[in-house]
């Protein structure tokens, strides 16, 4: 029994996370306590697009606390700049806001919400190295799970924040963050998942924070 | 399944024209059906009224007034400048179990076409949208159509409301009428 909770313990320690953030500034940040930012997830591209519930996640985070910056909703934001921000027709680069600053109704709205930073959300997270299998029985006398599953999973996400008086990138923040996920099963699966996303979303968040106040 | 949801009126100049919008029988009560392997009803995905829904959001914001025609033969005596009839052509849907992809697609293509109110030639062009949502545990197959379908439908609200004037005819028409 000592061998069973052992190897548990080992593996629950073991369905950690490892979370690695880069940053890259160029440019001066600050923000003022009237002023706001708006987290957008980019969904451009075919193969994928940044998850909404990911996007919500970073706001949620940077929106607590006694350091909280006012983070504007990304769906509130996206309707009330219809059609600018949809995913066929997003600025790509920090220079095209200034094409679309020239747009008088965008450029009152944008101050109206007292916007200074767009922060461009770009990632997902991927699972791999699936393996093993687990093998469920049920008769008369009850039922039980038996085997074993792991796998890993990976989230990298790229926050590029621009800065909405200069039109510039002032700086790109990698959130990379892997972790390794168990499904022993002994009559009953006990499921060891490595909060991966998570961690990059709190990781990436306070990063974010700190960048944005300039520290 | 009906298709629901809102579309957010545009952010763009306004024409200083009146619209005339005549939605014929085909697009009001517009169905796609998607078939099962065995060629039995799957879905049956109903968005006429979600198009109607879009253009009376996008239209107004676009043309100083906008009139409902019941009929095209009433443009003369409505007061309207131009008469615009939107038509879907086609209509596509990806579904995951059948793409294996981790999403529901929907594509569209449609044709609009403008006219004078007597009828005349002003312009037809194509247009088409497409809208995915990603497949996630909790979600039932008809809410990821039918966000994959609002998706779509913003596509084309955006990209309809960004490319109206850009138009070789319409631009042409604009210039001499406006």
């Amino acid at each position: 029994m000592k061998a069973v909770f052992g190897l548990l313990f080992a593996m629950l320690a073991s369905a950690c996370t490892t979370t690695t953030i880069d940053e890259f500034r160029q440019g001066e940040t600050g923000i003022e306590s009237h002023e706001s930012i708006v987290l957008l997830g980019r969904r451009q591209g075919s193969n994928y697009e940044t998850r909404s519930e990911f996007v919500q996640c970073v706001g949620d985070r940077m929106n607590r606390g006694g350091d909280s910056i006012n983070v504007i909703p990304e769906q509130e934001f996206v309707d009330a700049m219809f059609p600018w921000f949809e995913p066929r027709t997003a600025p790509m680069r920090s220079t095209d806001m200034q094409l679309l600053m020239d747009q008088p109704q965008i450029a009152a709205k944008i101050a109206d919400y007292g916007i200074r930073y767009i922060v461009w959300l770009d990632g997902q997270t991927e699972t791999s190295n699936r393996v093993g299998s687990i093998s469920c029985t049920i008769g008369p006398g009850g039922g039980g799970c038996f085997g074993f599953g792991s796998w890993e999973d990976d989230s990298n996400f790229d926050a590029r924040v621009w800065d909405v008086n200069t039109f510039v990138n002032v700086g790109t923040i990698n959130a990379d963050a892997t972790g390794q996920s168990y499904l022993p099963a002994i009559v009953i699966p006990i499921p060891l998942i490595a909060r991966v996303e998570a961690n990059a979303c709190s990781s990436l968040a306070n990063q974010l924070k700190q960048f944005v106040y300039g520290n | 399944m009906t298709v629901q949801g809102n579309y957010p009126s545009p952010n763009i100049t306004r024409i200083p024209l009146t619209v005339g919008v005549y939605y014929d029988e085909a697009l009001k009560d517009f169905a796609y059906i998607e078939y099962t392997d065995n060629g039995k009803e799957e879905y049956r995905v109903l968005s006429g009224p979600s198009h109607m829904a879009l253009f009376g959001s996008v239209l107004p914001a676009m043309f100083d007034r906008v009139v409902l025609l019941p009929d095209p033969a009433q443009a003369g005596t409505a007061g309207v400048d131009l008469v615009f009839t939107p038509a879907i052509e086609e209509f596509q849907l990806a579904l995951p179990q059948k793409t294996r992809l981790d999403a529901y697609e929907v594509w569209v293509k449609y044709n609009m076409r403008l006219t004078a109110p007597d009828g005349g030639y002003i312009a037809d062009w194509v247009l088409t949208a497409y809208g995915k949502t990603s497949l996630e545990t909790m979600r039932s197959a008809e809410s990821g159509i039918n966000d994959a379908t609002i998706s779509a439908l913003r596509d084309l609200g955006s990209n309809f409301a960004l490319s109206f004037t850009d138009i070789p005819d319409v631009r042409d028409w604009l210039n001499s009428n406006q």
